[in-house]
């Protein structure tokens, strides 16, 4: 520990040494593939009492039907061959259990959460629900309506209409850059989600992930109710897509502030480029003392807050610069971006700022890895992306080793405000 | 069982301390004992303006955040009505980094004009995009002077006026800091895997000289009972109707708070819950409905809030709503519901004392409120909660002179 002791004199205007982040182990689940291929993995040593089970299916929203997909997976939990929904969640609250649905682009993950004691009890009522689910059209009626308030009230929203823009402009001639769109609701069809939850949930569980300290009885009662399911889903078509560029402006009238997106595409972390870039973006935008942060937002006070991401999909990426500036500051706020662009291109990163960023992305990786539930997290991410825990390591030694001309030639490279599709909503 | 320990230095903070072996990382959590609520009416959103100012640079270190990220680090901070809260998240072996941060803007801020003159901007921008530019954004801001006449809860931690942080001078900033930011008015807690010792000799050295400072008494001018149904209905551009009924509930640290938990989370729940199965699913008067608590130190509110359907009416609503709530009042809930209420808090609970930073912040949050031990024992306050304590706590709170109904209505 430390030298320091009460009576030595403090120098606040000294900062205490720093130490380095010597290392980080990362722990593999436990794997293992059920009959029908699909794969579980466990984490456990966890001394506590959660647990909870993620299932994972090839059941996105980028195919041609959004709405139906999305209905589909709001609706999993609303009534079975057996049960009603609210049948169901009497059972799911007998055992203290809680679930949610979560729906992207390329995947639904259903999770349930319940004390280790409870999971299987649980999973077995939330099983039968999920496999079984006859979609009552009492229910597909209620959520519809639902779903379309819940639309029009985020359709007021400038970073709602910003960011839909930005996806459709940058996925184009994808389904990817198939959205959701008010007319839909009114062709919302029982069957259609009936057919996509035959297709894309009977058939799609990709993987399963379990975290908790459970029994091996437990384990076994999982793999049992699990092995009648699996994906034979064929893999999707070539990805393909035609990005556009340049700048849109979506006006609203009245609006305080606008939304801005910003962003190429790009690639995830199966690209040689992806760590190196990832200390770009960091130093432009994805920090609280990143550039972008420091001039937009502590400099000129344009904004409550602005970032930078590159964003991964399993066949793609994507950067995109998000912010909501006031109406006024909108074309400061442009000009300031490029001039941020300029200044990594044209000038070195020194060296005070590349190490501070630098230690600032392992302390993150630090507590990325902290816990059982982060760490098969962070498992997932590579997974996805056919890779394994070894690519931490790579990550490491990649931070470790990019110096200032790396990454100006990455920011000559990608970073082109000519290249980049520009939206502004409000 | 979240075990920690506690020590108190001579200026007067308090500090707890949890030992984490399991985590790499170290939290540092500092608590200040000043919310919205202290606040005076002629200078509202000052507790919230001034956490954006504690980033601003202290005394002795230019930049807060820097040294922080340099150790691998992050911060952020939040303000409610009642306490300012701030927390540093980095490697353990760093931890002095966090410590010397932390003990120096307590000690004294940087207070340069232009710190202000960003973070005024910063904040109206805040105000802009999370009030303002967002539809039902500013319903907050409109129910609390509402269901709060006198107390100071009747303003929104963003304050009720802009123009409050516009006219914000340096002189305002350095007195609100003198009265609040001082040892005595602090609750320090660092979770890690660290020994005691080590943490006191710690704390001593980089926050045992900073000036000890009298506490300011709290004189909040108390709520007067209501004896009205007010209703407030404002029109907005927004595509459907929406509606706040809040009741005035207790304190947070009186028995009404457990009662007022349960019953939301009994009332509220989608499917199962009665405000859900009667006026969703059997009237289809709206197509969202739910109820929760504010939870606030001082009298808080018991919220039942949703959209209206289209073409259904408030008045359709206020002649369903109140047959429903006395169904609430006349029946008592069954045993096994409440047990199943219980098991619910408790899946909710680990959940919660999982995560470092949130054993942080409740250790310090119930420091404040009365003991840190409470974060182990509270659940037997839900515990000993009978079926017939909740009925006539229905019958308490669910009184249509002590609410506040603000609507809001498409334009």
């Amino acid at each position: 520990m430390s030298k320091i002791s009460s009576s030595a004199i403090l120098d606040r205007s000294v900062a205490p040494p720093l130490l380095p982040i010597e290392h980080i182990s990362f722990v593999a689940p436990q794997i293992m593939v059920l009959n029908n291929g699909a794969k579980l993995f466990w984490r456990n040593g966890l001394q506590n009492e959660t647990s909870k089970i993620e299932l994972h299916f090839a059941a996105g929203s980028a195919t041609n039907d959004p709405l139906t997909a999305s209905l589909c997976a709001g609706l999993l939990i609303n009534g079975s061959s057996t049960q009603t929904a609210k049948q169901i969640q009497k059972a799911l609250d007998a055992v203290g259990a809680y679930y949610d649905v979560s729906l992207s682009q390329e995947s639904s993950v259903v999770t349930l959460y319940a004390l280790k004691d409870q999971l299987l009890k649980a999973y077995e009522v939330f099983h039968e629900s999920l496999f079984t689910a006859v979609f009552p059209l009492k229910e597909v009626q209620e959520l519809v309506h639902s779903r379309r308030q819940k639309y029009t009230v985020q359709e007021q929203k400038v970073s709602f209409q910003a960011q839909r823009q930005f996806q459709r402009s940058l996925m184009a001639g994808s389904t990817y850059a198939n959205l959701i769109q008010l007319s839909d609701f009114d062709r919302a069809d029982r069957s259609q989600i009936q057919a996509f939850h035959a297709e894309h949930y009977l058939k799609g569980l990709k993987k399963v992930f379990l975290v908790g300290d459970l029994s091996t009885e437990d384990l076994n009662g999982f793999e049992v109710l699990l092995n009648a399911y699996g994906s034979d889903i064929a893999e999707r078509a070539p990805f393909s897509w035609q990005p556009e560029q340049g700048a849109t402006h979506i006006e609203q009238d009245g609006a305080l502030q606008s939304a801005l997106r910003i962003g190429r595409p790009l690639f995830n972390k199966t690209h040689p480029d992806f760590c190196a870039f990832s200390v770009l973006n960091t130093i432009l935008g994805d920090y609280f003392g990143s550039r972008l942060m420091s001039n937009i937002r502590e400099d000129k006070g344009y904004t409550y807050g602005i970032g930078s991401h590159v964003v991964e999909n399993t066949k793609f990426g994507y950067f995109v610069i998000g912010t909501e500036v006031g109406v006024s500051t909108r074309e400061a706020t442009f000009q300031e971006i490029q001039h941020e662009f300029e200044r990594l291109k044209t000038e070195l990163v020194p060296a005070a700022e590349l190490e501070l960023v630098k230690s600032y992305l392992m302390g993150q990786l630090l507590k990325s890895a902290d816990g059982p539930y982060a760490m098969l997290d962070l498992f997932a991410n590579v997974e996805t992306m056919g890779l394994d825990l070894s690519y931490y390591d790579h990550y490491i030694a990649e931070i470790k080793s990019v110096d200032a001309h790396k990454l100006q030639e990455l920011a000559k490279r990608y970073l082109n405000w000519e290249e980049m599709l520009i939206i502004s909503a409000g | 069982m979240i075990a920690f320990e506690r020590f108190t230095l001579a200026n007067g903070l308090r500090v707890l301390f949890h030992k984490e072996p399991a985590t790499p990382m170290a939290v540092v959590n500092v608590l200040y004992d000043v919310g919205a609520r202290d606040e005076s009416p002629e200078q509202t959103g000052f507790a919230h303006l001034f956490e954006h100012l504690m980033f601003g640079g202290s005394k002795h270190i230019a930049d807060f955040d820097a040294p922080l990220q340099a150790a691998g680090g992050q911060s952020n901070a939040f303000t409610s009505n009642d306490i300012t809260n701030y927390y540093d998240v980095l490697p353990a072996h760093n931890l002095d980094t966090a410590l010397w941060l932390e003990s120096d803007r307590m000690l004294s801020l940087a207070f340069t004009p232009k710190s202000l003159e960003v973070q005024r901007q910063v904040v109206i921008e805040e105000f802009k995009q999370r009030y303002l530019n967002q539809p039902y954004g500013d319903a907050w801001l409109q129910l609390r002077p509402l269901a709060y006449q006198k107390h100071p809860y009747r303003w929104a931690t963003i304050g009720k006026n802009i123009k409050h942080i516009e006219d914000a001078t340096m002189d305002d900033v350095r007195a609100f800091f003198k009265k609040h930011y001082h040892p005595g008015n602090a609750i320090l807690c660092i979770v890690g895997n660290f020994e005691l010792a080590t943490i006191k000799e710690k704390v001593a050295h980089y926050f045992g000289n900073i000036p000890a400072q009298a506490k300011s008494p709290r004189q909040l001018t108390a709520e007067p009972p209501q004896q009205k149904f007010r209703i407030k209905t404002i029109q907005r551009k927004v595509p459907a109707g929406s509606f706040y009924y809040a009741f005035k509930m207790g304190k947070r640290l009186s028995d009404s708070y457990y009662l007022a938990d349960l019953l939301s989370d009994h009332i509220g729940n989608e499917k199962t819950g009665i405000l859900y199965t009667e006026l969703q699913r059997k009237k289809r008067l709206v197509s969202e409905i739910t109820a929760y608590i504010t939870g606030s130190i001082d009298e808080g509110l018991f919220v039942i809030t949703g959209k209206l359907n289209p073409k259904r009416t408030f008045e359709e609503l206020e002649a369903a709503i109140w047959p429903v709530l006395a169904q609430i009042k006349d029946k008592k809930m069954s045993k096994s519901a409440l047990q199943q209420l219980i098991l619910k808090l408790r899946t909710a609970k680990a959940f919660q004392d999982q995560g470092l930073l949130n054993r942080a912040m409740n250790l310090s949050f119930f420091e404040l409120l009365d003991a840190a031990d409470l974060l182990n024992t509270e659940s037997a306050r839900y515990e000993q909660i009978s079926t017939t304590q909740l009925q006539q706590y229905a019958q308490e709170l669910l009184d249509k002179n002590r609410c506040s109904l603000l609507q809001i209505q498409p334009k």
